[in-house]
């Protein structure tokens, strides 16, 4: 039994440090309080590594589950991206609170949030580790939960600002309507097929009539409240908002954790579906097929267009993700194709998760890197894309970053974007949705008009004045991130055909067991006879 | 990059996916041959990597040089191991493109392309030229851009060798998509060379230009090679030739849509050989510097027509009917572009047209179904008219620019400028088609099957006609810029006097402009210097040996004829054996004496009407003439009109109708862009001012939306049980 714990073994981890780091927040040593996030950093390697030592295909505990190789492809990349982000929430809770402390006023403990703040953020990225880890729908709603729970306090600490408790309320109450949406929707699926774990669901629908009206129906509402998660339409209302509302930081960290556990839980729910449907036998059951179909065609479009005329990089880069969420879905729908990697549309889809998650963060990461002279006299962050004008004459190396990312979001090629977009492309003009394939090339093109707009103003345009410009925040940690992250974009190109290798091998899909047993003749049928 | 660690398994992954098929014994070939495109793709990425370093010595040159020369070198390998025991191989690269797809429910079709080479004689052929002239033609530039050391050399050579790259792919490719990569890449390095001064608005026109007539070609090239894919199944060359070899001998009517495919393959190779009507862009890409006009604008880029022809011939044969207009716009290019060349005074746009002008025989010769003489033609062409170019480039680098025939004289026995002038007559002589020169035997194997080809007179007599004025144009230049009194007018670029910026001192037109007598007194026009005159002499002694491959080696009746006789592009010519020229017998012997007396009368009008007796430097007899034929000069030196009339067709057309769009866009499509746009937004504006709104709104619209999607799911069950 106590080796089924291998399976967790990068959630423990995280948790371990999770205790501590609470702990250590607290402190009235300051040189404790700042050990936070080096401590978080250390816990996410040791997360990374444990995720790559994770049981993979070839292990005893994995056999049954649809997705036996998942856990050290999606473990690693949560932990590496974890990683990325953490350098940038630097100076996001407690800055002014510290530096009074530093001024001499005496040490508050109930005052300080570091602790917590740093608490959270591993607890939310425990809880999108353990969605992909779930094989109990119970197991997955709590996971879900987790991923969301400490995203909504992060958003209201986020600034010290009355507009990110705003944000942090209106996304506690959407995301709770959300969640009781997907509830609502496990416990039809549990009717209708009398079990809460994934693999026996699976044999279930996998039976004859097993994929009834009613386990539709609860899919349907899965897949709808799990959108709230990944901001696709029509539970997308809420990001644009939020992400404004929230800090640039934690704003960058919903782009990421709450999407990456939206796309585990469908990825595992799906699988428990199976792509086994369709004239071809290689699509999802019909009804499934169109919903996602409209979900991301809508999602894309919608995204896109709305992203158009905001003057706003938050707003901007919170469209974009939906939109990025709408691209995501397309691999979703391909499925796992014939068995070549350029057919293998959930592969596309866990690639692309990876290769949106470094150049998201990387925008962010930049816009987070600076700041600007607030009405009230102090500094905050910068949000408008004019703040961005001339940036690479300025700050050469948070200007190029943001160039950088917002090309790779653009997909133009060379760059990381585009072999992840390449790849959605070939699996679902494989899966023959050609129509689905023209409108994400349509809003490839439309994304044109904004990224390029992101990448012009801090390339092409000229500062307007330098007293009203932005700045760089004392915090490096975000400078950092966002170069890590445009270097990342530029570098991972060199390692793309293991990258894809690895994801084809994370979605390999069981093939169900020939179904032996008679099914016992329904009450039914019984008084038929 | 990533891609290339899928080499050592290429064996393994080509048999597990069973495409060993075809009709010719196809080898595997060693992988060594994949460093002809990946020793210039190093140059290029080192060349990128001293523009970022910021280096500022001639570090590019001598990088490209060697990636070249080594190209060059594994080249003759793939001559001595394939070509000259008339062998195929096949290179496995890399899986490039592997798609399955098909419509719901119907057929699955399979999209894979490999980055594989295809390597017979054909292929090297035209890599031995192309990485052998390359090489010596990037050691040339290392002298003629030394005054742009720093980032524009750079930036030079890094496009100089991603040509080269472009190019083999363009050749070396197995299947059409690669040959459409290369194909792409080398209009895309041609566009950043013939913009290399990118501060002269002339340079950029031109260089928009060439990229704008050249799509026109490559939208016909694409189409075609999409049909030969719908009726194929596949772009590998082997398995379309199995395929072509079976249409061949069944017989019978083909679709259309098959016989459309050469006519779209000729639309790309009009284009990018710049024939008859897309040549215009050709002369104004003499803006770019002159070893770039040498290289890719005369001896490599614009044969890669002649070579889609040549290596499609199979499909071409099958529909004859095609080959007899690849025949008639390649006549009527070279004496229309012959014409145009005899009345210009702009040296190197002169070498230009007359590049257009030969080309055009050379798709004469694929046309009347000497696919041998056109390849020779391009071989030994490729040599003279290099040669041509750099010595145009040398008296243009060593005279400020200056270009004007009227401007120089006597060139020829200045000192330091011998070799320039012995290497320019040898080129001329070559081009005029002075008897047992190279140029002469290759031209001759074009014009006397024109006469054999039953059908083809009427061509032959132009082309015949086209040589005369070709020997003329050629020797004007010779007689008027080399021979006669010394005398120079130097040009506007003022090398090594000053410091001062190369790219500013342009005018704004670009043509080479009379200076005020102030700067002639204190200019010296400097000799080129070891790495010019290494060059010219290697180019000239090569035009002078070309010739030798018309005889040797004999048993194959010439080196040329065999190695295109075993590659793909060997054609099956329905000679008419009894036919005769006009009645004096065989073509094949009598065009000998013909065409000799005729560039020979050429070179005598030239001479008459360009040397003798002229003292000054800027008039001749020809002024004579010019005034008594009256308009007709300047017609033909404003290029028959072609550019005005284009504008006139298509330009301003196109205009109007962008302004008409324009419009459309700015009040129909914007202001419901607009619409969109902004409805959301002052939606959003206006539930934002009470938290508990926006709110509800949102819950509101998340209810809804699921509601719809139910909907929806309910509509798709529906329909599906009734």
């Amino acid at each position: 039994m106590i080796e089924k714990l291998q399976i967790i073994h990068p959630e423990m981890a995280l948790f371990a440090a999770t205790c501590i780091v609470l702990l250590i927040g607290l402190s009235g040593r300051s040189a404790l309080r700042s050990a936070c996030a080096p401590l978080t950093g250390v816990a996410l390697l040791a997360a990374a590594w444990l995720g790559l030592q994770s049981p993979g295909a070839d292990s005893e505990l994995m056999q049954g589950m649809p997705f036996p190789g998942l856990l050290p492809y999606a473990k690693t990349l949560i932990a590496l991206i974890g990683l990325l982000i953490l350098p940038m929430l630097a100076g996001t809770v407690d800055r002014s609170y510290e530096k009074a402390v530093e001024r001499g006023e005496v040490y508050n403990p109930m005052r300080s949030t570091r602790g917590e703040f740093y608490a959270f953020f591993m607890l939310s990225l425990i809880g999108v580790m353990l969605c992909a880890t779930a094989d109990d729908l119970i197991w997955l709603f709590l996971a879900l939960e987790l991923t969301s729970l400490p995203t909504y306090i992060m958003v209201a600490m986020s600034t010290s600002r009355l507009r990110s408790q705003e944000a942090g309320v209106k996304y506690f109450f959407l995301g709770a309507f959300g969640a009781a949406m997907f509830l609502y929707g496990f416990a039809l699926l549990y009717g209708a097929t009398g079990s809460t774990f994934l693999s026996e669901i699976r044999e279930a629908m996998a039976e004859p009539g097993g994929a009834g009206p009613m386990a539709m129906l609860g899919l349907v509402m899965v897949i709808v409240g799990v959108s709230f998660k990944i901001a696709a339409v029509p539970m997308h209302f809420y990001a644009a908002d939020v992400y404004q509302g929230a800090g640039t930081t934690v704003a960058a960290f919903l782009a990421f954790a709450p999407k990456a556990a939206g796309f585990f839980t469908l990825l595992i729910l799906l699988g428990a579906v199976g792509w086994t449907h369709g004239p071809n036998g290689d699509a999802l059951p019909p009804e499934l097929r169109v919903i996602l179909w409209v979900i991301a065609a809508l999602t894309m479009t919608i995204g896109n267009t709305l992203a158009l005329l905001q003057t706003s990089v938050k707003r901007i880069l919170a469209y974009s993700s939906v939109a990025h969420s709408g691209y995501m879905l397309v691999g979703l729908i391909a499925g796992p194709g014939a068995g070549s990697i350029a057919s293998n549309g959930l592969a596309a889809m866990l690639f692309y998760l990876l290769c949106y998650g470094v150049m998201t963060t990387g925008a962010f990461a930049a816009i987070a890197a600076l700041e600007r002279r607030a009405a009230d006299g102090g500094r905050e962050e910068i949000d408008s894309i004019e703040d961005l004008r001339g940036l690479c004459r300025v700050y050469p190396l948070v200007g190029w970053s943001m160039v950088v990312c917002s090309l790779s979001l653009l997909g133009l090629p060379p760059l990381l974007g585009f072999f992840g977009k390449l790849m959605l492309f070939t699996s679902a003009i494989s899966a023959g949705e050609i129509v689905l394939v023209v409108v994400m090339g349509l809003n490839s093109a439309v994304a044109a008009f904004y990224y390029l707009r992101l990448a012009g103003y801090p390339l092409l345009e000229q500062r307007h004045d330098e007293a009203e410009s932005p700045t760089l925040t004392p915090a490096p940690g975000r400078r950092l991130a966002a170069c890590v992250a445009a270097v990342g974009v530029v570098a991972l190109v060199v390692f793309i055909s293991p990258l894809q290798r690895a994801s084809h091998e994370a979605t390999q899909l069981t093939p169900l067991p020939a179904v032996v047993e008679v099914k016992p003749a329904s009450e039914a049928e019984v008084a038929r006879r | 990059m990533s891609l290339w660690t899928h080499i050592p398994g290429a064996f393994s992954t080509l048999a597990a996916t069973g495409v060993d098929a075809g009709v010719v014994d196809i080898e595997m070939g060693r992988p060594l041959f994949l460093l002809i495109p990946a020793l210039p793709a190093l140059a290029a990425l080192l060349c990128g990597l001293y523009w970022a370093l910021g280096v500022k010595s001639k570090f590019p040159a001598w990088t490209t040089v060697a990636a070249l020369a080594g190209s060059f070198a594994v080249t003759l390998v793939a001559y001595f191991e394939i070509a000259a025991p008339g062998l195929t191989h096949v290179v496995h690269g890399f899986r490039w493109i592997n798609i399955a797809f098909g419509a719901a429910g119907g057929e699955r079709m399979l999209f894979v392309a490999d980055f594989s080479l295809y390597i017979d004689s054909l292929t090297v052929l035209w890599m031995l030229f192309v990485t052998g002239l390359a090489t010596l033609i990037a050691l040339y530039a290392s002298e003629y851009m030394s005054d742009d050391v720093g980032p524009g050399y750079c930036r030079f050579f890094f496009a100089f060798s991603l040509f080269v790259v472009a190019m083999a792919c363009l050749v070396m490719g197995d299947n059409l998509l690669m040959l459409f990569l290369g194909w792409e890449g080398v209009g895309l390095c041609s566009y950043l060379l013939i913009g290399y001064f990118f501060k002269k608005p002339s340079a950029v026109n031109a260089a928009k230009k060439a990229f704008v007539m050249n799509r026109i070609g490559d939208l016909g090239l694409m189409i075609g090679i999409m049909l030969a894919f719908l009726h194929f199944g596949s772009l590998r060359y082997e398995e379309i030739f199995a395929q072509v070899a079976i249409l061949q001998q069944d017989g019978g009517d083909l679709a259309w849509t098959i016989k459309a495919i050469p006519y779209l393959l000729l639309v790309g190779a009009i284009g990018k050989s710049a024939q008859l009507p897309l040549f215009t862009w050709l002369p104004d890409a003499m803006e770019g510097p002159t070893p770039v006009s040498a290289l890719i604008h005369a001896a490599t880029m614009v044969t890669a027509g002649v070579y889609l022809v040549a290596r499609m011939y199979p499909i071409f044969l099958l529909t004859p009917e095609s080959l007899t207009l690849v025949a008639w716009i390649g006549g009527l290019t070279a004496l229309v572009a012959a014409t145009i060349g005899m009345a210009q005074y702009d040296i190197k746009r002169i070498m230009a047209y007359s590049t257009v002008s030969q080309l055009g025989f050379m798709f004469l010769g694929l046309g009347v179904l000497t696919s041998v003489g056109a390849a020779f033609h391009v071989f030994t062409h490729a040599f003279f008219k290099a040669a041509l170019f750099l010595c145009c480039g040398a008296v243009m680098h060593g005279f400020a620019g200056q270009l004007d025939l009227r401007k120089l004289s006597g060139v020829q026995f200045m000192k330091g400028w011998g070799i320039v002038g012995v290497a320019m007559f040898v080129g001329c002589i070559n081009l005029a088609g002075l008897p047992f020169t190279a140029g002469f035997f290759s031209k001759d194997m074009i014009l006397a099957e024109a006469f054999t080809t039953p059908g083809f007179t009427a061509l032959g007599v132009i082309a015949l006609l086209t040589a005369g004025i070709t020997a003329y144009y050629t020797f004007r230049v010779y007689f008027r810029v080399f021979l006669g009194p010394q005398h120079f007018e130097p040009g506007d670029e003022l090398h090594g006097h000053d410091e001062h910026d190369h790219d500013d001192s342009h005018g704004d037109d670009g043509e080479a402009k009379t200076h005020d007598d102030g700067h002639a007194h204190d200019f010296h026009p400097h000799p080129p210097g070891w790495a010019i005159n290494t060059v010219l002499v290697v180019l000239a002694v090569g035009s002078i040996l070309a010739a030798l491959a018309y005889v040797f080696p004999r048993e194959t009746g010439g080196w040329v004829k065999g190695l295109i006789s075993t590659s793909s592009a060997a054609g099956a010519a329905h000679h008419d054996h009894e036919a005769s020229f006009f009645g004096l017998g065989d073509p094949h012997k009598v065009m000998y004496y013909v065409s000799g007396v005729i560039a020979l009368v050429g070179i005598a009008i030239a001479w008459w009407l360009h040397l003798a007796g002229r003292t000054t430097a800027a008039t001749s007899r020809a002024d004579a003439i010019k005034q008594k034929i009256g308009p007709v000069g300047r017609w033909a030196e404003r290029k028959w009109y072609f550019d005005e009339i284009y504008d006139f067709l298509f330009r301003y057309p196109l205009l109007i109708f962008s302004h008409i769009f324009y419009l459309f866009d700015k009040l129909v499509i914007d202001g419901l862009v607009d619409l969109f746009g902004r409805s959301p937004r002052s939606v959003g504006a206006g539930v934002r001012p009470t938290q508990s709104g926006g709110l509800q709104n949102y819950a509101m619209g998340m209810a809804g939306g699921l509601a719809f999607i139910i909907v929806v799911a309910w509509l798709v069950v529906w329909r599906m049980s009734s």
